[in-house]
């Protein structure tokens, strides 16, 4: 009886997110210029793509590029906070229009949403306690090592194709983990990209980052396969604001340097 | 039916990360089961020393018992985790699955420790008394007699304890433990889809779950279940 009473409670579990897909007749679009409000999923994941400043305020290069974009189409920019595990839920269910975060579009990753053409690239890097014995990243490439990176993240991804004599550990919860694995003496070494470990290295002593690329990776925004005149949108704008420069002035203060600190943090 | 079932959930893409989930599946029984064997141990000896009516001992086992049930399982695995190196050498020698096992197993305990207790207290003490009258010793009374029918009376909030425990191996994702909920998340993190990659993983925990179900059945009927109700 009990678990009889059980598969019931998983077949209606199960039901309510068959129901969170549903689709809808309005285009993503036509709801924007109706409402005046366009809606994007931002991950909670700290600095310098999306993060709560020293005001208060909800900031970073993915919610500043969507920020002026919605300024140009004069409308109001609904910024919702999820969790990376929370933002396709939000995008399917109709919540946001967009993910604005700094998402890698992998082959698999396309069959369920679309990405726009890459907003920036990001260089994936390895890092270590000061006193580290490694200089480089080949060098972490032995049995011995251990190193950390963010669970199920392309960073997990490259280390074991780059990687695959080291022990990886994945810890979830961002890289902010990772970093506290690596200082704390966990894990000999950690992968993230350059400009996150830029951030934290500001604010946390005892961290180098060892010489080399381990790879570099597009990132984009993503949304609703239903949306294409948005995804076009989002693509002509991007186009738009590499052609006047704006594009790159962010890219050099977010994510190609650490000017951003002395207004934000 | 079914063109309509796989319409919302892709069982081709789920099939494809079988393995992936098998494994997680043992991970999280594996150290539910060993998690669930020890801190019924503890448990009983924290039961035990609570009922001391000596204060030097039941008033630390009190305050220990109520710091782990006032603080997050959470804090208290990084605490493990990241803390106990620093305090113990022997800290840096558990690997993380260790640390995890010993982190829920410290959280576990005192939620056990409370409910054995209150078995205890459920035992008639007629039962403690007949015990004795016929020679046995404090020891083969309480192991013999006592902790049986206790553990009987209390088998189904002991269930719910346990299928706690088993939820709360979900967390130890943070200190890098491969389990199910990480089998979950990679299958997400690769597919980006939602309602396969959770609706798999609670699957998943519904079998453990189960499976714990029916074992504490057979047990709670081996311990003689309600015929042994002492009131």
């Amino acid at each position: 009886m009990k678990l009889k009473s059980l598969m019931m409670g998983v077949a209606g579990g199960a039901m309510l997110a068959v129901t969170a897909t549903a689709s809808f007749a309005e285009t993503t679009m036509e709801k924007i210029v109706r409402t005046g409000q366009m809606t994007i999923a931002v991950q909670t994941q700290g600095p310098p793509v999306s993060f709560i400043n020293k005001d208060g305020d909800r900031t970073g290069l993915a919610v500043e590029l969507a920020q002026m974009m919605a300024d140009d189409m004069e409308v109001e920019l609904i910024i919702q906070d999820y969790d990376w595990k929370g933002l396709i839920p939000a995008l399917s269910s109709g919540k946001a229009d967009f993910i604005a975060a700094d998402m890698t579009p992998t082959a698999k990753r396309h069959m369920q949403i679309v990405f726009t053409e890459p907003v920036f690239f990001s260089e994936t890097i390895a890092f270590a306690p000061t006193d580290a014995p490694f200089t480089s990243w080949q060098e972490l490439n032995s049995a011995d090592v251990s190193v950390a990176a963010t669970q199920a993240s392309s960073w997990a991804e490259t280390a074991r194709k780059v990687l695959p004599d080291a022990e990886l550990k994945e810890f979830s919860g961002g890289t902010a983990q990772a970093v506290q694995a690596v200082v704390s003496g966990r894990a000999s070494a950690g992968l993230s990209d350059k400009a996150t470990i830029a951030g934290f290295m500001s604010s946390i002593e005892g961290l180098k980052v060892l010489d080399g690329e381990l790879a570099q990776e597009p990132l984009g925004f993503a949304t609703r396969p239903d949306s294409m005149h948005l995804l076009l949108a989002l693509d002509n704008y991007v186009r738009l604001i590499e052609a006047d420069g704006r594009l790159t002035a962010a890219l050099d203060y977010w994510w190609n340097s650490t000017a951003w600190e002395a207004d934000h943090k | 039916m079914m063109d309509w079932l796989q319409f919302y959930f892709n069982f081709r893409i789920v099939g494809n990360y079988i393995d992936v989930f098998i494994a997680g599946i043992g991970q999280t029984l594996w150290i539910s089961i060993l998690c669930l064997i020890l801190s019924l141990i503890f448990g009983t000896m924290l039961a035990l020393a609570r009922m001391s009516k000596n204060p030097l001992i039941w008033r630390p086992v009190a305050g220990y018992i109520q710091f782990i049930r006032s603080t997050p399982l959470l804090i208290q695995i990084y605490l493990v985790y990241y803390g106990l190196p620093s305090i113990l050498p022997i800290g840096n020698l558990l690997d993380e699955t260790q640390t995890g096992i010993l982190a829920l197993t410290i959280h576990t305990s005192p939620y056990f420790g409370e409910i054995i207790r209150a078995g205890i207290g459920s035992v008639n003490r007629g039962q403690v008394e007949g015990a004795l009258s016929v020679g046995m010793t404090q020891r083969q009374t309480l192991f013999n007699v006592t902790l049986p029918q206790a553990i009987a009376n209390v088998m189904p909030p002991l269930l719910g304890q346990t299928a706690v425990l088993i939820k709360d191996t979900s967390l130890l994702s943070i200190i890098a433990v491969f389990e199910l909920m990480g089998a979950g998340l990679q299958m997400f993190s690769e597919t980006v889809i939602a309602t396969e990659s959770y609706v798999t993983t609670a699957v998943c925990y519904l079998l453990i779950y189960a499976m714990m179900l029916v074992i504490s059945g057979m047990l709670q009927n081996k311990l003689g279940g309600k015929a042994w109700q002492s009131n």
